[in-house]
Parts: C-alpha cells; structure tokens; sequence
C-alpha cells in the first residue's frame, strides 16, 4: 500500500504507545520499523493493570484526555481493530469514612462536571450491586461508562493488523542527527536510517531524548488469583480505594504507598493492586508489600480470603515530575516525536496517544489538541547521538 | 561465621541427604516438605498402617530407612517442617514458606538455600490426555503407595521410560495387571545402551525384576508403539495405538501415562552462588540421576554449601557415585529415545488455561516465549507453565527463550492462600478462619 516515496519512520519502544503509533502510521501509509529492545511489551504495557477509566483521573486536561482516549477506545473496537478486547464495565470508588466520602463528592462533582456520567451510592445500595463488600465501606460513587483493556493483548493486536518491521531485543542507544534533523537510529546492531523517528520507549526514553530528569521511574507491584468463576467477571465492577485518588490527586509519600484497586478479569481472576514506589525501577516484589495490598484488598473485600494467588510482579510507570505526559514534536531536532510519560494511565491513553504522535511524526495536526503536553515545556538539555 | 540455618525444601532423597550432611557437619537446618510425611516421590509412605506395601527392591527400602535414622538422631539440628510450601524467594531476599496447617506465611533469613524440589513427569500431549481416566504413571503410582488402591478396571500404561516398568509392575502385584505396557522406543534395537546398563547392576536387576513380574502376568510389553489419541466410550476409554504401520484401538477404564522425568521446572528458580543467599540445587530437580544417586547428590550439594559459607571443604566424595548414575541414565535416554508423534491442532497443551494446538500456531511465528505467554495466555494458570511450558517450548523450538516471560524471579512458585499471605508480616497478625482449600499443589 505504500510507495518508495512514502517516509520511514522509526517507532523506539513497542508497548502500548508504540505498536499503536505504528498501526496508525501504517494505515496512514508510511513505511515502519518499530525497534524494540527486548519484546513486545516487555515494559509496563505487560505488567499494569488495564482501567481505561475516566473515574480515576485527575480534574484538568488528564480527565479531559481519558474521556477521548476511551471513547477511541468504543471506536476502534466498533471498528473492528480492537473487536473483543475492550470491555465496558463500571468503577466503584469507594470510601472508608467521612474525609474520604467528602474526597468521593468533590470528585465525584469533578467528574459530573467534565460530562461523565455519575451514580452516588449508599452503603446499602453498594452491598446489593456488590455483595460480599467489606463493613468498613460506607459509601461510593459508581461510574458505569468505564471500561477495561489488557496491555499486551491491545499491543499484539495492533501489530498483528498492521504487521510493521519488528526488531526484537535491538535496545537503541542514540539517535543520528544530521544537522537539526532526525536521520534514524543507532542499535547494537548496527543503524537504521529513517526520516522520522518517535520515541515511546517508556522509561527508556530519557536517556534518548535530552530534556533532563524530567522522567521518574514509579513502581507498582500487582498479585493475580486463581480463578473465582470459570469465566466472566466475578464482580460487577472495578473496585477502587478513595485513596488511590488521592494518591493521584498528588499525594506523595516515601514509604511505599498503596492505592487499592481490585480488577475482576474477564477470565474470573482477580487483579490486585498496587503500590506505588518513587524512583525505584527493579522488577522484583517483595512479601511485605504484597501482602499489605492483600489486606487493604480484604478489608475491601472479604470473599478474597477463598482465593489464591497464583503470580505476583511489578511493572514500572514512566512519571513525569510535572504530572503530565509528553507527547509532541522535539523541542530542538526536526522529525523526532517523543511520546512517553502515561505513568499509571497509558493504557487508557495508550491508543489515542499512539494515534496522535503518528500524525505528529507526519507532519499534520492530531484529532485531538495535545499541545498542553507538548515538550516545548522542557528545556532542552543533550539528545544523546 | 553466622548462626543461621540452612533452608533444605523438599523431604526426598536428595533433600534428606543434604539436610544430614549439613547437620553432620554442625550447621542447623530447616528442612521443609509440603507433603505431611518425608520420603518423596520414591518413599511415598501409606496414608495408614493398613494399607498394603508396594512392590519395590530391599535396597530402597534400607536406604529410606538409614535416612530416617538419620534424621531422627541429627534431632534438634534440623528443623522438619512438614505441610510447609517453600514460596520463592522475594524482592527483599527473604526464603517465603508458607505453612499451611498454621495457615501462615513466614519468611527465613537462611544463610544459604538447596532446592531438592524433585522433578515433574514429563508427559507429550495427544487428543484426549486431559480425559477423566487418563492420569500420569507416577500419580497413579502416588495412589498406589498412598492408598495402597490400584486404579480398577482394565488399565494400559503407555508412553517411555523405565517407570512404565515399574508401575505395570506394582500395579500386577497390587492385584490388576495392565492390559499391556506400550513403550515408543525400541530398547532392543540398541544393544549398545543395554550393553552399557549393565554397569549399573542394582539398577539393572530392579528392571529384571519388574520385567519377570509382568512376564508372569503375562502382561505384554510391546516397543515401538505410541499412542495417537483418546476418547470415551462410556464409562471407558477407546485409545487409538500406532504401532509401525498398524494402528489398534485398545478399550480400557484407565490409561497411564509417562515420558520421562523433567529436571528444573518444578520451581523455575536456578542456582546462584554470588548473591546475597546462595541457592544451590540437589537430587531429580538438578538432574536425573535417580534415586540412590539423589541421596548422594544431596550430599555433595552440602558439602558445596558448606564451602561456599566457608564452612567445610567442597568435597564429599560422591563424585563417582554421581558419574555412574550419569553414565546409566545417559543409556536409559539412548535406550528409549523416539521422538512423540507431532500433537494435532485439536490437542490440548495447557490444561490451566484450556489452551490447544491450534491457538499456539495462531500466534505470531516469530514470537517470543513471552509473546507466547502473555499474548497466548500459555503458561499463565495457576501452574504457571510448571506442566506446560516444556510443550509448547517443543512446539515452538524457535522461540527465543531469552525473551522470556519474566526477567526476575518470581513468586510465588506455588498458589498460595490469599488469607495466609496477606497476614504475612501483619503488625495485627490476626489469623483468618475463613480459609478453606485444598493442600495439593495441583
Ligand atoms: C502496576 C501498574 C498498573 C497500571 N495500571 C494501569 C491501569 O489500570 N490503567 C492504565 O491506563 N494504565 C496503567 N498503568 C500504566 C501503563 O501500564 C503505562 O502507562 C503504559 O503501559 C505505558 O506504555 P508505553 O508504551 O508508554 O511504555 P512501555 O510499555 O514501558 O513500553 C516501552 C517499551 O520501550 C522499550 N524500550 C525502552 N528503552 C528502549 C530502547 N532504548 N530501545 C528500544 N526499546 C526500548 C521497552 O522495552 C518497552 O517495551 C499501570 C502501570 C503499572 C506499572
Ligand atoms: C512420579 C515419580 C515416580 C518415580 N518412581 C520411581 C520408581 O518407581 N523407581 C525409581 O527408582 N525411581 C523413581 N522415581 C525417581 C526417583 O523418585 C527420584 O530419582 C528420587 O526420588 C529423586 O529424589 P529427590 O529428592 O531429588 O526428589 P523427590 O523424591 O521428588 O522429592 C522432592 C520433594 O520435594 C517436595 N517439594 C517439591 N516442591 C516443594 C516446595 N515448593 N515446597 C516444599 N516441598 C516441596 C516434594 O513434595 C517431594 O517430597 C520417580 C520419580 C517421580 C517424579
């Protein structure tokens, strides 16, 4: 479908953001090779949860962009490209105590206010929708247009209908300028030469890009049980702790911190999280940490007693120091389009922003204004090359 | 010089054998075992007095009985903590056990660990393993020993190895011969591997005796034959049988399977000897060596120990005990070597996940083990690629293992209670009695 006139373009990093920014490349009609330094989704696309949920974000231009990305979401599984693998569901936020029902309601008004549809709920209405809720749950807010999306299942899934060159475990080490200009990119294994090049290399884009300490690593660790029902969701929602929220809403501690959620997964298991740990990018969970979510996610819900986990892991969200993601042309090198720091939201983010930074890197404008997170905000500091 | 223990996981030869070693040698132990009695799979000790003895050669039963003495005199020294599931180790260097009687998870601070985690039986798919009534050799053999029960009805043993003798064997003993023992390989064409058996003589002369005991029985032991696929007829089964260019169905109530004994996957974790806790492994889950030999490899993975904790010296000797075990098993190998029949699409591979054939040649060719994992959901139930990653790895030998799932250690490697380890470390520590499940680890 393309022509030797149309422009290569280089993706760095095939998580979420990348496969979905080479899918639209390729639909658009450019040529595409997506670089990968270990495997598809190796980074925090194939070790997070997958909320696409407007519930859980911040009032400003992040609710603004999650009520987008997930209805791109409904779009491009109507379309066909995502068929079966976005699944609607509601969020229950869920407060223990007055601060944190107070918390809900100015929340919960955030929401209504952005257009989000917003159902409050007793404590008795929660335990008809919920049963087996916990005692110490003394009201919530549901949303019941949220949905669900797991990682590396939408990441295949875009490579596997756009089928661009991939090159697994080729880490890229610089990029090659030529004068302002992108001219490809430097691996292990050699150069690639390209007329575009976008970074969405998670973590690994800080060393690539040039803008500083901007990037933070920020883990969670997650646990997954064994299965409560055959199939289908064991719940009816998603459960999330009033205090996630107010980990998002920028609440930062030193000690580990642990915004519950629990995620009833289309297979009947359970997902379990999760921690948030400042500038700490190992892969490895501990027992103490795990464990504290556990009892968090028993107090929560009790029926969990019966389960048992079957996997623990971690993954590492990519967190930028102001808060927001960067998506947008370089500040200082032609051609070059970064798209990285989702944090804990990339997946909800991930195909919209992918979508975006594909038209960015050719040169036209995206559906969806994201000026607001361009890094023109940054100081440029040393592109490595 | 610290005075922390020692963590042995695993009861069985190997384990027991390092476990004495170690306290022989002055260094406290903490032996732990999930079943609720030591032995292992080859001592697998009756649920009751009264349940009849298994066939099996005087000399296992000796050496069961030295390393029980052993124990019993090493006393304060080792730490025996049955119904107790070694874990993993964690992101904070801790041994996690969880003891399930207590329903507690707890963590060790071993000086040093040595996994005798024993090995998982090795079983190539076809249609209709995963049938009631079909069951692997060495289960049916676990049920045998436990219980002293033979399955009932007419039976077939299939598939390759030595243990195909063994169990036919204590099955005809137990009262229900098998309707025959089909071996894929064809040992008798292979004089060379027999001939270099013979080196092994208490080895040699435990298949003898198997051998008599079927030939008095009049069990047929037919080579060179394979089975292709399964189905029930009724309370039965029909399983379809190829044998060179024939093909024969044979009606039975049971069929056992076994193609061998696999090393390492029983946890997934592998040796190291710089970190912060050496792990070292021991017995049929480093290697297969067999039984006498795991005792012996038991020992010398304790004197390695010792060694590496500055403790002793590294050798105990055991080093031709080990080579002559190699040498046997390298010629049981070449003995019943024969490639399975390649599965059909139809053909289940990973139980957990109810995952076939057909949905591993749908993903990518290229794909990576940990495309095959997280894309193909293989290996992500509750066994967590324990039982299958050795399938679909024969499926796919393209697959770059290098990009495999997890680039850490993992844990738990075995299901543990949500309850038990959310009390782990519980400043409350409130004990919850809600729990109820089962304490196999299947
Ligand atoms: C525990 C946890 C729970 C989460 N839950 C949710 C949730 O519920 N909802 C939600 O929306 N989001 C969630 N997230 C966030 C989400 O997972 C991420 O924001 C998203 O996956 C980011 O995708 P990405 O493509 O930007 O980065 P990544 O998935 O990290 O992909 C980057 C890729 O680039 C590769 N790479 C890195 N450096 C190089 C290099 N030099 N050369 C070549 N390749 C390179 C990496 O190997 C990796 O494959 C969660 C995250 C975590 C950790
Ligand atoms: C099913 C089977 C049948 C066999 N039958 C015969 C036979 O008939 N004749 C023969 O000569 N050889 C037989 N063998 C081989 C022989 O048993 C072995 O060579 C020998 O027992 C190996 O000893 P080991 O100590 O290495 O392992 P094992 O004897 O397997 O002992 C391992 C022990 O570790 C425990 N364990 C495993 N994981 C954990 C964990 N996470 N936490 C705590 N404990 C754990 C297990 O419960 C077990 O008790 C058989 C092996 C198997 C697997």
């Amino acid at each position: 479908m393309h022509s030797r006139s149309s422009p290569h373009v280089v993706v760095v990093g095939a998580g979420i953001v990348g496969a979905a920014a080479a899918f639209f490349l390729e639909a658009a009609g450019a040529r595409v090779t997506l670089v990968e330094a270990e495997a598809p989704a190796a980074g925090a696309t194939g070790a997070s949860d997958g909320a696409v949920s407007v519930a859980s974000k911040r009032p400003g231009p992040m609710m603004a962009l999650a009520l987008e990305a997930r209805a791109f979401y409904r779009e491009l599984a109507a379309r066909g490209v995502l068929e079966g693998l976005f699944h609607p569901r509601s969020t229950f936020l869920l407060a223990r105590g007055d601060e944190e029902a107070s918390l809900l309601e100015r929340h919960g008004a955030d929401l209504a206010a952005a257009g989000e549809r917003v159902v409050a709920r007793s404590a008795v209405d929660l335990r008809r929708l919920l049963p087996g809720l916990g005692a110490s749950v003394t009201a919530g807010i549901e949303v019941p247009d949220d949905g669900h999306a797991i990682g590396y299942e939408i990441t295949a899934r875009f490579l596997a209908r756009s089928r661009p060159a991939l090159r697994r475990a080729t880490p890229v080490r610089a990029l090659k300028l030529r004068g302002d200009r992108v001219a490809g990119v430097v691996t292990a294994q050699g150069e690639i030469a390209a007329d575009r090049v976008i970074v969405a290399a998670g973590i690994g884009s800080a060393v690539l890009i040039g803008l500083g300490d901007v990037l933070v690593p920020r883990k969670g660790q997650m646990a997954v049980t064994d299965r409560a029902q055959p199939s289908g969701p064991a719940i009816g929602g998603h459960l999330m702790a009033a205090t996630y929220l107010a980990a998002k809403r920028g609440i930062s501690l030193d000690k580990p911190h642990i915004g519950l959620v629990i995620d009833p997964l289309v297979t009947g298991q359970f997902l379990i999280g999760g921690s948030r740990e400042e500038n700490r990018s190992d892969r490895r969970t501990d027992a103490a940490t795990i464990a504290a979510i556990l009892r968090e996610a028993l107090d929560f819900y009790p029926p969990l007693a019966g389960r048992r986990v079957i996997r623990t892991f971690a993954g590492i969200r990519t967190a930028c120091r102001d808060g927001l993601p960067i998506v947008g042309p370089h500040p200082a090198v032609d051609g070059l389009v970064v798209a990285t720091g989702f944090e804990g939201d990339g997946i909800c983010l991930g195909p919209l922003m992918g979508a975006c930074a594909a038209r960015l890197a050719l040169g036209e404008a995206p559906a969806t204004d994201v000026s607001v997170l361009s890094p023109r905000r940054f100081a440029v500091r040393e592109v490595a090359q | 010089m610290s005075d922390a223990p020692v963590l042995v996981v695993g009861a069985g030869p190997a384990g027991l054998g390092a476990a004495l070693a170690l306290a022989q040698a002055g260094v406290p132990v903490v032996l732990t075992e999930q079943r609720d009695a030591i032995g292992g799979a080859i001592h697998r000790q009756p649920a009751s007095p009264q349940v009849p003895k298994v066939l099996r050669p005087a000399r296992h039963a000796r050496s069961f009985a030295m390393l029980a003495a052993g124990l019993a005199a090493a006393g304060g020294r080792i730490d025996l903590r049955t119904s107790t599931v070694f874990l993993g180790l964690d992101g904070a260097d801790n041994a996690l056990i969880d003891d399930r009687r207590r329903q507690r998870v707890e963590a060790l601070s071993p000086a040093g660990i040595i996994l005798a985690t024993g090995a998982v039986e090795k079983v190539h798919p076809f249609p209709g393993w995963e049938l009631p009534g079909v069951m692997t050799a060495g289960g049916a053999q676990v049920l045998l020993k436990e219980t002293g029960r033979a399955p009932d009805g007419p039976v077939l043993v299939a598939g390759s190895g030595p243990l195909l003798l063994a169990v036919a064997a204590q099955l005809a003993a137990a009262g229900n011969p098998p309707v025959a023992v089909l071996e894929r390989g064809r040992p008798w064409r292979r004089p060379t591997a027999l001939a270099a058996m013979l080196a092994s003589p208490a080895n040699v002369a435990e298949g003898v005796g198997y051998a008599a005991r079927l030939l008095r029985h009049g069990v047929p032991y037919v080579t060179g034959a394979a089975v292709t696929a399964v189905r029930t007829q009724g309370d039965d089964l029909d399983v379809m049988v190829r044998h060179g260019a024939a093909e024969r169905t044979y009606r039975v109530r049971h069929l056992l399977v076994h193609d061998g004994l696999r090393a390492g996957a029983s946890t997934g974790i592998t040796e190291t000897r710089d970190g912060p806790v050496p792990v070292l492994l021991a017995g049929d889950g480093r290697e297969i060596l067999g039984a006498d030999a795991a005792v012996a490899d038991g020992r010398r993975a304790a004197a390695e120990m010792l060694a590496l904790l500055g403790r002793g010296a590294a050798s105990a000797g055991d080093e031709q005990t080990l080579g002559a075990a190699r040498r046997f098993q390298a010629a049981l190998a070449r003995l019943c070597e024969a490639p399975p029949p390649s599965p059909p699409p139809e053909t289940l591979v990973c139980r957990c996940e109810g995952l076939r054939v057909a949905d591993l040649d749908h993903l990518r060719p290229d794909a990576s083990m940990r495309e095959l994992r997280l894309v193909g959901r293989f290996g992500m139930g509750p066994c967590q690629g324990r039982f299958c990653g050795a399938s679909v790895a024969a499926l796919r030998p393209d697959a770059d293992p290098s990009l495999k799932a997890s680039a850490v250690p993992r844990w738990p490697v075995r299901p543990v209670s949500l309850a038990s380890l959310a009390g782990f470390g519980d400043p409350a520590a409130r004990t919850n009695p809600r729990i109820h499940q089962d304490t196999e680890d299947r």
